[in-house]
């Protein structure tokens, strides 16, 4: 069985979520469960750092999906970090880059939130 | 001026020669015009130059320009590339935006597009020399585009191929997935989280359909205001998917609330649910290929969420059973284990149910040392609900007992007892009676049972007397009793319908008549006898048939 691990940190305001291995139609409920969690103690800053995922299915983009909106309406945003060049590649295929910002490292993104502030 | 003349054609070959090295060397469409256009620029002394492609469908369309402003390039005019030299509209907007002329670049297979050329900055016209030069040019480039622009179409082709993995790997996923889930709301969220996340949505919602109705099992819309726009649509009306226009024109209380595709979730062409989708957020439209996925995810799911809803029932039938099982126990506790001792009398009874739990019933109960009540019913209707009004009656039965009343005095009281707790027309026939070993006297009410057979030197006497069934209506004609004083041999055969109306394979009933001849030359059996005998003729006259009623008797020999 393939696995799957979510775990977030703090940095300053913005929660970073580390995701690790397989992200399908199985795990995808341990990441909805990360950003309830975050939804419910009004984090709104998301970085999601993708360096340890191996394979992402439309189910797990789809978390994404769910939980943008909430974020933007609440001054938040979900920015994504790290990503294995075939794990971008089916952002790309999508069309996500034209809904979120992508970068190399985590600390872009985390520099790009303090410029918002 | 010989020498300023090949002067100026090795400068013309050495540019071709490095134009032809640079575009060979690259792939890119974007970086093959550039290049093209500035060679241009530079060597016609022009400020303004653009390269317009053949499309698919054949029409021009500019893709890069130097020297116009980008609202020029915009308004460039819809032309077919076959028409570029004979285009009114195309020759009035190249005066307009002082280009010169349009030079057709081809290869021997086909059109692929035209290259605009401002007027030259000296003010010259393009001469000869500028002609052939640009012939030469546009054949090294005409070449390296075509190629160019087949790498892009491949790329285009394969993109599209990638996309169409991803689909089916996702559709894989969730294939796997749903088969192991049964809770409907779980499996509406990963429906959910797949679609949203392939076609970037952020507006939707899953209902189930129910009778004529619908069940909200996902939505980002304000519940409320999708029942509302629901309100006025029905399930038939979406036996197919419904795209933006459709909605626009048929569904407008759906189309107010932002809903651009619907996709029904079918078994066996049956809409069980509908998928609702609000526009994509990239502004794309949804192309027959999103629509296949959606409808295929959507049967998965629906026939997954069908499994869940079967297997509970099973569980629910499992757990109704058990709970049979233990009502059957707790009704056969309720029948007395063994007839009480009497002096003067031989007491058998039994009782079958048809079904885990009956409505027939039984009772002996011991009054004092001398006397003992024996009751006999049968309580309309089957199945638990009879049961629980046989447990009733028992429940007022045993009370009545040690109240110490005359049996017509009882009657009355257990009428309106039953009647006040009967409401849906439920009734009980019912007969009861008290025998003494004192006095050998039999003393009974009959409530519109089966009249029990007294038997008396092969003679019956049909047990009648008494008055109305039992819980039809609370007791205003008060009941009467009668009393028999008994000889030794007299016997009494009390039975409930299901034994003169047991059927045989076809369907002629077992009657009275058959029970009466039976019995009548019994004399010498004990009641248990007795009892054997007449179940046993049952059992051989209906054979083969199901018994379809509780089965009750009791004997009672006089001693």
């Amino acid at each position: 069985m393939a696995d799957f691990n979510v775990s977030t940190r703090e940095v300053g305001s913005v929660s970073i979520i580390d995701v690790k291995g397989y992200l399908d139609a199985h795990t995808a409920p341990d990441l909805e469960n990360e950003f309830n969690k975050l939804v419910s103690g009004k984090q709104f800053k998301v970085v999601v750092n993708f360096d340890n995922l191996k394979y992402i299915s439309s189910a797990g983009l789809g978390v994404f999906m769910a939980y943008v909106e909430t974020m933007r309406e609440n001054n938040g945003d979900i920015k994504f970090s790290n990503l294995k060049d075939d794990v971008y590649n089916i952002f790309d295929l999508l069309g996500f880059p034209v809904l979120y910002e992508f970068y190399k490292d985590e600390n872009d993104a985390l520099a790009k939130f303090k410029l918002q502030d | 001026m010989h020498a300023n003349n090949n002067n100026a054609a090795l400068r013309n070959l050495a540019a071709l020669v490095d134009f032809s090295n640079l575009i060979n060397s690259n792939l890119d469409p974007n970086f093959i015009s550039n290049n093209l256009i500035f060679t241009c620029l530079s060597k016609f002394h022009t400020s303004r130059a653009a390269l317009a492609f053949s499309d698919g469908q054949n029409v021009l369309r500019i893709s890069s320009y130097k020297g116009i402003t980008d609202q020029t390039a915009k308004n460039f005019p819809e032309v077919l590339i076959g028409d570029c030299q004979s285009s009114n509209v195309l020759k009035n907007y190249l005066e307009e935006n002082k280009f010169s002329f349009g030079k057709l670049i081809e290869t021997p297979r086909k059109k692929i597009g035209v290259l605009f050329l401002g007027k030259k900055l000296t003010g010259r016209d393009y001469d000869e020399d500028d002609k052939s030069f640009l012939n030469t040019l546009l054949h090294i480039a005409s070449s390296a585009m075509e190629n160019s622009l087949m790498v892009t179409e491949l790329k285009e082709v394969n993109r599209n191929l990638d996309a169409k993995v991803n689909q089916l790997s996702s559709l894989f996923d969730l294939s796997k997935e749903f088969s192991g889930i049964l809770e409907k709301e779980r499996v509406g969220k990963l429906l959910l989280y797949s679609i949203i996340g392939q076609l970037i949505v952020t507006k939707f919602a899953v209902v189930i359909c129910e009778d004529e109705g619908f069940e909200i099992l996902e939505t980002r819309i304000p519940p409320e205001i999708l029942k509302t726009a629901l309100s006025g649509c029905s399930v038939k009306n979406f036996t197919e998917p419904k795209t933006k226009k459709n909605i626009e024109q048929k569904f407008i209380s759906i189309s107010k609330i932002g809903i651009e595709l619907v996709i029904p979730m079918q078994i066996k062409g049956a809409t069980k649910g509908l998928i609702l989708l609000g526009g994509r957020t990239n502004n794309q439209p949804y192309n027959q290929s999103d629509i296949e996925y959606v409808s295929s995810l959507g049967s998965l799911a629906i026939i997954s969420i069908e499994n869940g809803r079967l297997f509970k029932e099973t569980l629910e039938k499992q757990r109704l059973e058990k709970d049979l099982e233990i009502a059957q126990k707790i009704q056969s506790n309720l029948l007395p284990d063994k007839a009480p001792y009497m002096k003067n009398f031989d007491i058998a009874a039994i009782n079958q149910s048809a079904r885990q739990v009956g409505g027939d019933y039984y009772d002996l109960v011991k009054l004092d040392e001398d006397r003992l009540l024996f009751a006999v019913a049968d309580v309309s209707g089957k199945g638990v609900q009879a049961a629980l009004l046989m447990a009733n009656l028992q429940a007022f039965l045993q009370s009545i007992c040690k109240q110490n009343i005359e049996l017509d005095q009882a009657s009355n009281l257990i009428n309106d007892l039953v009647s006040e707790n009967t409401t849906d027309g439920s009734f009980i026939t019912f007969f009861w009676g008290i025998i003494s070993d004192k006095t050998k006297e039999l003393i009974y009410v009959n409530m519109g049972h089966n009249p029990p057979l007294f038997i008396r030197d092969k003679k019956i006497i049909k047990l009648k007397e008494g008055g109305m069934i039992l819980g039809v209506m609370p007791t205003i004609i008060p009941y009467k009793s009668e009393k028999i004083k008994l000889n030794t041999g007299d016997k009494i055969i009390l039975f409930t319908d299901g034994i003169t109306e047991a059927m045989n394979t076809q369907g002629v009933e077992y009657s009275d008549e058959r029970l009466e001849e039976l019995v009548i030359n019994l004399s010498a059996s004990s009641a248990e006898e007795t009892l054997n005998i007449i179940l046993n003729d049952v059992k051989v006259f209906s054979k083969g048939a199901p018994q379809s009623d509780d089965i009750t008797s009791m004997i009672i020999k006089v001693g």
